[in-house]
Formats: C-alpha cells, structure tokens, sequence
C-alpha cells in the first residue's frame, strides 16, 4: 500500500470509525439506561404535545383502516397526519430547545406542512380522474362530472 | 413515560397503515397508507432522537420525508398518465 493511499485512509476512515462508534455508543447507552430516560424529561408541554401527535397519527391509522373508500381514507390519512406531524415535531423543538435540534425540527416541520397536503391532493386528483370508484348512498350526487368540466381537464391532461 | 407510549402508538399505527397497504382494495388505498407510513417512519425516528438524544438522527428524518413525498408523488403522476416524466 502506497504512503499516499495510507495517508487517505488515515483522514477518512478513522474519522468516520469514530464518529460512527460514537454514534453506536450514544445508541446503546440511551438503550440501557433506565426507562426514563430521554430529551422529553423536565418539559410537561413538549410531552403533552408528544402526546397529542401520537393521538392524532393513530386516529388516523384508525382511519385509514375503518373508512369505506379512497377519499375518506384520504381524508384520515392526510389532515389527521398533518396535525400529528404538528404536534410531535413542535413537541421535538420544545425539547430540544438549545440550539442544537432545534432549528433542525423546525426545517423538517417546514418542509412537512409544505408536502403533505401536496401529495394528499395529487393523490386524490390521480385516483378521481382515473374514475376509482367512492362511496354511494342514495342521492349521491357527482357534481364535477354534473357541471360538465371533466372532458375538458381530461382532454387537458391524457 | 412519555416515550414509551409514543414508541408503541407509531408502532400501532404503522402496523394499521400495513395492513392497508396489503389489504387495500384499490392502488389508491395503497398508495395512500405508503405515504402514511413513509410520515410515520420520519416521525419514528424524530421520537427515536428524542429518545436517545442523538441529534444527527433529524437529518435522517429530513431526508425520510423527502424521499416518501418524491416516492408519493411518482406514484400518483404513474398511476395517472402511465408515466412519471415527459
């Protein structure tokens, strides 16, 4: 092995050994400390809020799993999420409130309440223009299709 | 406490979102419950930050919800017109 290959691997591979150890025993020590144990300890408002997200996402697991078609499920999966997301990223930011995770948990909340309603929609517009079938009760009335509009954003888009 | 119960409700409702996925009746069932579990492995790992206190775990999360909305987005257009690009 040449001096030039053995210099490389010294400044980047016992770099990368040690922050990855150091990550392994960061793991592993939260992992065998006591139940706890966690960033969430002496903040009650970034609990509560931990809390109310986990209500949120599994309601809206509930919903994803009870409603009858696509769009509800859309419906659940989508605005249910969002709140959920609020309540455990701001939770998240709460407790990590020096300036180490903070800013972080706010970058990923931002780009959160960007996207999720983003691809709830593009989901909703494939799945109606491709005609999945929704739920009917008597008297259920389409009123896209009844104003006539969907020749003309088919014709746009097929 | 706190953590404890947010870990094994994720957990509840990522397996809820699973059975959708495989259950469903139409693709949209199933493309729906995949961006669902694509958010609910971000947020999974923003609790698994707060759990251990590892802050570099956030990034992970950043780019988990990237890759789920670009994923949902592909899917969606595909499903639409037969093709993701022009």
């Amino acid at each position: 092995m040449s001096r030039w290959r053995r210099s490389v691997l010294r400044a980047v591979a016992a770099p990368a050994a040690a922050s990855a150890a150091a990550a392994l025993g960061a793991v592993a020590q939260a992992a065998t400390a006591d139940r706890a144990a966690s960033a969430l300890d002496g903040h009650p408002l970034a609990q509560a809020l931990v809390l109310l997200g986990c209500v949120f996402l599994l309601a809206a697991a509930v919903g994803l799993v009870r409603f009858p078609d696509v769009y509800t499920r859309l419906h659940a999966a989508t605005k249910l999420v969002t709140l959920g997301g609020l309540g455990i990223f701001a939770g998240a930011a709460i407790a990590f409130f020096p300036v180490d995770g903070t800013p972080r948990v706010l970058l990923i909340a931002a780009f959160f309440f960007l996207t999720a309603p983003l691809s709830g929609y593009m989901i909703a517009r494939s799945a109606y223009l491709r005609g999945l079938p929704w739920y009917q009760e008597a008297g259920s009335v389409d009123d896209w299709r009844a104003l006539g509009s969907e020749a003309q954003v088919s014709a746009e888009e097929r | 406490m706190v953590i404890d119960i947010a870990i094994v409700s994720l957990t509840v409702s990522g397996v809820l979102a699973t059975y959708r996925v495989l259950r469903g009746p139409t693709w949209g069932d199933r493309v729906t419950a995949f961006d669902f579990l694509t958010v609910n492995l971000a947020v999974m790992v923003v609790v698994a930050a707060l759990r251990t206190g590892f802050t570099p775990l956030l990034d992970a999360s950043l780019i988990i919800s990237i890759l789920g909305f670009l994923s949902t987005v592909a899917l969606a257009r595909y499903l639409l017109r037969g093709r993701v690009m022009r």
